[in-house]
């Protein structure tokens, strides 16, 4: 079984209270028996687009089998520049998805987005984005065709942790698919999940290190999903996603 | 012995829940009724010390509200007798899911003052679990109501992170009388940093099932990078301590 963690970051930001690199992110995915690691870097995402994929782009160099990059927005309002560096973290950097983030205040879910979600379309990449299930139904609504996964499938505060509305949001939408990086670990979630959607939508994360990764792994685990299942959602269904091979 | 300190019996409201009793690990949980929280909390008692005369791994504790229903006055006070008499070991308090304000009701004065003189433990959530749909407990609150009754033991619950952690450690460190419970901490190597900061004899296993995934939370103790002995006092020494268990 190939495990793949889909939801990593890397880089600073002291709001999150994190610095980290490559170097600790792969020890630790050592640690945990993860086989690669895609990360999103935290200057990318909340501050400097260019900058911050161009920090990832050197950790992936250095480490080229264990991390996989997702390029960082940190806003849908750059326009032009904003889809020539998509194309860059493509071409240049071999970037698998692009990450973004929302909030109540900068919400993603506007026209602004719609060119962002069509470049993504067209360089295929699955899109990782921290939004609530009401967003991801006005994204999806405007261009189906996207690849889009819910960072922490409802289970945050914005959408107020209410991942049985991520998982009816799902089922409206073949392409939106939940990520399980999330703070809460209620139990039933991932067989919730499973039911609802089947395993081919779903994708192991864990947001470290902004959370504890074992409690998130053994959330999957250690719970009574066929392991056929769980090599999808542990691995197999974010490298399909990624057009990528195990 | 691995004591869970904050388990639950009963139905939960909001989504189905996976029913796995103690499997997940533990060999004896303090419980109380989800019935107390969400109905009636005389009746989730009864529930409660009915659950615990049935099956000797769990302690009862009990969760307290007001005596004053249906906008009559309180016509009798609470019989702490009859629940030290039924084996109840300490108390739980919800206010934000009982509708009072613990600094403004004299009853809640009693309460405390009567489970100090008994030596019972009293849990104060800030969340019931940690899902960010459930009500929230203003921090401020908890502050004060520990520094007016600081000779109660205190069991702090439903920390999570950040913010929450500073205020639970800034207690911990004041007051030996309190303690925090691990269900919802869920940050990056969080029960490590609790630990050094405040060595392990304030802090106490809890889970939360069946509500949240008991498994899960253990795990993150076990792989929690402390030593041996810290991980024993956390997982139930320290718990065994406060509830006089062999």
């Amino acid at each position: 079984m190939t495990m793949i963690d889909a939801h990593v970051h890397i880089g600073k930001s002291t709001r999150l209270q994190i610095d980290v690199d490559g170097e600790m992110l792969v020890r630790w995915a050592d640690e945990l028996g993860f086989d690669r690691i895609c990360c999103t870097d935290l200057t990318a995402l909340f501050y400097d687009m260019h900058e911050g994929n161009r920090l990832l782009y050197e950790q992936m160099k250095a480490f080229p089998d264990r991390i996989l990059g997702y390029a960082s927005l940190s806003s849908i309002r750059f326009g032009q520049a904003a889809l020539d560096e998509l194309e860059r973290c493509r071409q240049d950097y071999g970037m698998r998805g692009l990450k973004i983030y929302s909030t109540p205040d900068m919400s993603i879910a506007e026209p602004a987005m719609l060119p962002i979600l069509e470049k993504c379309v067209s360089l295929e990449f699955p899109i990782l984005a921290h939004t609530t299930p009401q967003e991801c139904e006005y994204l999806l609504g405007h261009v189906p065709e996207a690849k889009l996964i819910m960072a922490h499938a409802g289970g945050q505060p914005f959408a107020k942790g209410d991942w049985n509305r991520a998982i009816i949001a799902a089922q409206r939408f073949e392409n939106l698919y939940l990520d399980t990086a999330t703070s809460t670990i209620d139990a039933g979630f991932l067989e919730a999940c499973v039911a609802a959607l089947g395993p081919e939508r779903i994708a192991f994360g864990t947001d470290t290190p902004l959370l504890d990764p074992w409690p998130q792994l053994t959330k999957i685990v250690e719970t009574r999903i066929p392991p056929a299942d769980l090599d999808l959602i542990l691995g197999g269904n974010i490298l399909r996603l990624m057009g990528l091979r195990r | 012995m691995i004591l869970d300190i904050n388990a639950f019996i009963g139905k939960w409201p909001y989504w189905p829940v996976v029913e796995n009793g103690l499997d997940y690990g533990c060999d004896r949980a303090a419980i109380c009724s989800t019935r107390s929280v969400f109905v009636n909390w005389e009746d989730g008692n009864r529930e409660t010390a009915r659950a615990c005369r049935e099956d000797g791994r769990l302690l009862p504790f009990a969760c307290l509200g007001t005596l004053e229903l249906s906008h009559g006055r309180a016509a009798r006070d609470y019989d702490f007798g009859a629940y030290a008499a039924q084996g109840f070991r300490g108390i739980r308090l919800y206010p934000q899911h009982h509708t009072y304000h613990p600094l403004y009701q004299a009853w809640v004065d009693q309460v405390l003052e009567e489970a100090r003189a008994r030596g019972w433990p009293v849990l104060l959530p800030l969340r019931i679990i940690m899902n960010w749909g459930m009500p929230l407990l203003d921090l401020g609150v908890i502050e004060t109501l520990v520094k007016r009754h600081p000779a109660v033991t205190w069991i702090l619950a439903g920390i999570n992170y950040f913010h929450e952690l500073q205020l639970a450690t800034t207690l911990l460190l004041q007051n030996p009388n309190v303690h925090i419970e691990t269900s919802c901490i869920m940050g990056f190597d969080a029960i490590a940093k609790l630990v050094e900061q405040c060595g392990s004899g304030q802090i106490l296993f809890g889970t939360g099932a069946p509500i949240q995934h008991g498994r899960a939370n253990l795990e993150k103790i076990l792989r929690a990078k402390i030593s041996g002995a810290d991980r024993d006092a956390i997982l139930g020494a320290n718990a065994c301590h406060l509830l006089a268990l062999d």
